[in-house]
């Protein structure tokens, strides 16, 4: 049985005197089961933070419904909120309290009996590597130190469902890595994590399903294996060629060339541009892809034959303009 | 209720902390309104004599009434910043109500211990440079410190919910000033029969209310306002307070 489901989830924020209505989420439904790690990918604006936002119980849902554990979280929120935990976008650790006794008062908040809490909160801030900062207060650590605080706040009262909103963002790589152990980590001992995120490395690192949204709605859902095997043709050939348009005509004839994007050009080398071909594997196929740039008056630089990224996934089915 | 109190313990730790901060803050006014308006104005002749026991249950009103506004506007301020340090006690298993509630009582606290602490200061002060004896009646006193304690602090959530903070200085300017100046905290709600219908009008402040159970209390000999009219003030103000601001706190926390 899954632990946590969405079910046509739907989220309009009302118009005000400044902005008209957003509908931010326009009919969202997954189901996550127990010990799973579940990313929900998307551009700014897609709908992520706010489908978070409504299985917290920070958001009111328009229509639809989220259960947790079988339990409504509209209709039974202070049920719910015991078996969730969140860490969010913004750094909002206590800035009263030192580290340590914001851990201890969060146990407090939820009814945990004192040597409980007092030995959870020692344990998390070893797993979190923030022993020696029990003292310290949030706002002098580090970011990524910042993060860690959350996380070790957030699994204070063991959650069923630890949600994160875009954890790594503005970390720094070692930061990022050490957070992406911390999770799988977690995912070892059978935690059910639910992440947002819009990088891609993080989302096939961390996550064995991903829902891509866009537009308040989900794009596809899948391992992401299988996300990228359903990419189509299912493989990229990168060349780096010069006089690439004269030759991009000719390419595209090729049978098994499905589509050809221009990536950027080189920096270094004027006139030298790299396309990218989605094939659909042929015999011959090469071959003709040589003769092509040699017979349309084109150098061919480089050559390589890769299996397509999530990103190339994600851009497929997101589009390549700017969002902000 | 585990979670309140939590929430309550929380808010008073810091509190305690910050204890030498808000001492200062809450003495400052009243000690040395009593050395201008106890001392200094009398020796002049500029005000009567009776001012000195009239003006200490009314500065304990302001106090109170500064005192728990202040308690619940600032931590509000923060929680309702940016960072939204609110979401984790929304996330607290309560409900919404329940954690404005702890505002509002952690904001009273404030508010009680500030005015039991001017009271005594102010009729040590006064006693020494006058020799004028104010004697509270103790018994009336706690109930109604806590219940102004209550509209104090209520109010500070109806402020501090509906006020951007980069508001306050307006906010004191334009809100809480005139308040105090017609709160009949510097002069008995019934000494206004001179102004005919006008009396009435000052109904419409709730720190008249405050400063008339302290008056009540703490200067018994002087003429105050009716008990069922103070009393259903403080109740009819605190409520309509709590209730708006628990219903704003609730739409800016929860979209």
């Amino acid at each position: 049985m899954p632990v946590l489901v969405v079910e046509d989830l739907v989220k309009t924020y009302p118009a005000t005197r400044k902005a008209p209505a957003v509908e931010a989420v326009r009919g969202i439904s997954f189901a996550v089961e127990a010990g799973e790690t579940f990313g929900l990918l998307g551009p700014n604006g897609a709908g992520k933070s706010t489908t978070l936002g409504c299985i917290t119980t920070l958001v009111r849902p328009t229509s639809g419904r989220v259960t947790v554990d079988g339990i409504d979280v509209v209709a039974r929120a202070q049920d719910a909120k015991r078996l969730i935990a969140v860490v969010p976008q913004t750094r909002n650790l206590d800035r009263d309290l030192t580290v340590r006794e914001l851990l201890v008062y969060h146990g407090r908040y939820f009814g945990l009996a004192a040597a409980e809490r007092e030995s959870r909160a020692d344990r998390l801030l070893a797993e979190m590597q923030l022993t020696d900062k029990a003292g310290a207060k949030p706002l002098t650590l580090s970011g990524g130190m910042q993060q860690r605080a959350m996380i070790a706040r957030a699994l204070m009262h063991d959650p069923r469902v630890l949600l994160l909103d875009e954890p790594t963002t503005g970390l720094d790589p070692q930061a990022r890595r050490m957070l992406w152990d911390t999770l799988a980590s977690l995912q070892a001992r059978g935690v059910t994590v639910i992440l947002t995120t819009h990088y891609m490395e993080e989302a096939d690192r961390l996550c064995s399903r991903l829902a891509i949204v866009d537009h308040g709605r989900i794009l596809t859902l899948d391992t992401p294996a299988a996300l990228k095997r359903a990419l189509p043709g299912g493989q990229i050939l990168d060349l780096s060629v010069r006089a690439a348009a004269a030759v991009e005509p000719a390419l595209a004839s090729i049978p098994g060339v499905l589509r050809i994007e221009r990536v950027e050009r080189s920096a270094e080398d004027e006139g030298l541009e790299r396309l990218r071909l989605f094939i659909e594997p042929a015999d011959g196929l090469l071959d003709r892809v040589f003769r092509a740039v040699r017979d349309g008056g084109g150098e061919l630089k480089h050559v390589s034959l890769n299996a397509p990224s999530l990103e190339d996934v994600y851009i497929h089915l997101t589009g390549r303009e700017l969002r902000e | 209720m585990t979670a309140f109190l939590a929430l309550l313990r929380r808010d008073l730790l810091v509190a305690a902390r910050n204890a030498p901060m808000l001492l200062t803050a809450t003495l400052t006014q009243p000690i040395l309104v009593v050395l201008v308006f106890g001392n200094i104005l009398p020796r002049l002749g500029l005000v009567a004599d009776e001012f000195r026991t009239v003006m200490v249950p009314g500065l304990m009103s302001i106090t109170m009434l500064m005192a728990g506004v202040q308690g619940v506007l600032m931590p509000l301020a923060a929680d309702l910043s940016g960072t939204r340090e609110v979401d984790e006690r929304i996330l607290a298993p309560i409900t919404i109500f329940g954690v404005a509630l702890e505002k509002v009582v952690a904001g009273a606290i404030h508010s009680a211990l500030a005015g039991l602490i001017a009271l005594p200061a102010m009729m040590l002060l006064i006693h020494q440079v006058t020799g004028v004896a104010v004697r509270p009646n103790m018994i009336v006193l706690l109930p109604l410190v806590a219940a102004c304690g209550m509209v104090a602090a209520s109010f500070g959530l109806t402020l501090g919910t509906r006020f951007e903070p980069r508001f306050s200085g307006l906010l004191f300017a334009v809100v809480l000033g005139p308040l105090m100046l017609f709160g009949c905290a510097y002069y008995p709600y019934e000494a206004l029969e001179v102004l005919g219908p006008v009396q009435y009008v000052f109904l419409l402040n709730p720190l008249v209310f405050m400063s008339e159970a302290m008056r009540l209390a703490v200067t018994p000999e002087v003429r105050h306002m009716p008990v069922p009219l103070m009393l259903g003030g403080l109740l009819g103000f605190g409520g309509l307070f709590l209730y708006t601001g628990a219903r704003t706190f609730a739409r800016r926390t929860i979209l």
